[in-house]
């Protein structure tokens, strides 16, 4: 049973394009990755006395309470990480689109990445 | 904010990551009232908050959804087009007209296709293939696919319909998710499993794909204009991520017509809730 259950898996694993593998691990780290940071943050909040923060930091003001282990540099840089995970996501799309030599696919991503970064340079 | 607030919140936010990963949805139509209602956060922050717990339930749950090939990665791309522009012509023009129209519209699709979902169980019968002619546009641009389910460890080729009238939903959505803070999912699923045809596991899965980078454009905008409480949003992250991991491992091995079912009672409860609106304009989404 288990036999079969593992072929049929790979008849699916073989017809799909397999950039699977890749998505999954670049979005599972993204997450990974701030959850860990969120979670140094509360353990500077509870060794540091600070009181947890309610306002978040601009990226380009993020270097100093970075530098000076602030629970409010780790929370926010944590939530940005979180935030940006997707955009890799489409990015790294629209490399293995273009590998692919999909052009169809391409430029339908490269419209997404476009939007995306209109919303987050013109409109924020 | 104190100590055991937050934690009230990351309990609930588990919950919203559970619902969330299961049903293809952000969670955000749980959280944003709970975060309003229970917790009295102030509407814009409680926006922002769930804007990040949409990412947090699509990145957790998508990346095993990707692994176990039940997410349609061609589709996904093809109505991310749609759902993004959608929500840049939202936040560029606002609406247009009244926004209580768009609550009728939504809460009678959502209704209607609630009412589909109880009517047809998604039995193995109605996964399989269908014959016939596949339209011209999903033949050009790859959107079937093929997917395997756990349930009866069956693998499922399936066809996409009407991919026009699933791109014209998609936009309409993203003008909706980018107003509301919400990923829009409660509109996807339904759509491509009763619109598009599509199963409703690689249904659940595709939305759960698509929902974190819509939401990423609007996150990273109440980010920027401070409006995120990073205290409130560590706390809804790591709980969502701990709920997906759950949720995530039920859909997989679930039936596909026990998803559908409750897929169908959540749309009943969130569309009567939003013609309630109509009536009790107090009613938070």
């Amino acid at each position: 049973m288990q036999q079969r259950v593992s072929h049929l898996r790979r008849a699916v694993v073989a017809e799909v394009e397999d950039i699977n593998r890749l998505i999954y691990h670049v979005l599972r780290a993204g997450v990974v990755v701030s959850v860990a940071i969120l979670v140094f943050g509360f353990v500077l909040v509870a060794f540091t006395g600070h009181s947890i923060p309610d306002r978040s930091i601009p990226p380009r003001a993020l270097g100093q309470p970075l530098y000076t282990f602030t629970p409010e540099g780790y929370l926010s840089l944590g939530v940005l990480i979180l935030i940006f995970t997707p955009v890799v996501r489409v990015l790294l799309s629209l490399v293995s689109f273009a590998r692919e030599r999909d052009r169809q696919y391409v430029l339908m991503t490269a419209i997404v990445f476009a939007n995306l970064l209109v919303s987050f340079f013109l409109l924020a | 904010m104190s100590i055991a607030v937050l934690l009230i919140l990351a309990i609930a936010a588990f919950l919203a990551g559970l619902a969330g990963s299961y049903l293809g949805v952000g969670g955000g139509v749980f959280l944003i009232p709970f975060m309003t209602l229970a917790l009295s956060v102030n509407i814009k922050v409680a926006i922002a908050t769930s804007l990040i717990g949409v990412i947090a339930t699509s990145s957790g749950a998508a990346s095993v959804y990707v692994r176990d090939h039940l997410t349609n990665l061609r589709l996904a791309m093809f109505l991310e087009v749609a759902t993004t522009l959608g929500a840049i012509a939202g936040a560029l023009v606002g609406l247009g007209v009244p926004d209580f129209y768009l609550y009728v519209v939504f809460g009678v699709g959502v209704l209607y296709a609630a009412s589909t979902m109880v009517r047809v169980r998604e039995t193995a019968k109605e996964r399989a293939y269908r014959g016939g002619e596949e339209s011209p546009l999903t033949q050009r641009l790859k959107l079937s696919s093929v997917y395997f389910d756990q349930e009866d460890q069956g693998v499922y080729r399936y066809r996409v319909e009407r991919p026009v009238a699933g791109f014209g939903v998609s936009a309409a959505a993203g003008l909706f998710s980018g107003l509301l803070g919400v990923g829009g999912g409660f509109i996807k699923v339904p759509m491509m499993n009763v619109l598009m045809r599509v199963p409703m596991k690689a249904a659940v899965a595709t939305s759960n794909f698509m929902i974190g980078v819509t939401a990423a454009a609007s996150a990273f905008i109440y980010y920027s204009r401070g409006l995120v409480d990073p205290g409130i949003a560590a706390m809804v992250i790591i709980g969502v991520f701990s709920g997906t991991n759950l949720g995530t491992r039920l859909l997989v091995h679930a039936k596909s017509s026990n998803v559908r079912f409750v897929f169908a009672l959540f749309l009943v409860v969130l569309g009567t809730a939003m013609v309630a609106r109509l009536f009790f304009p107090g009613v938070p989404i």
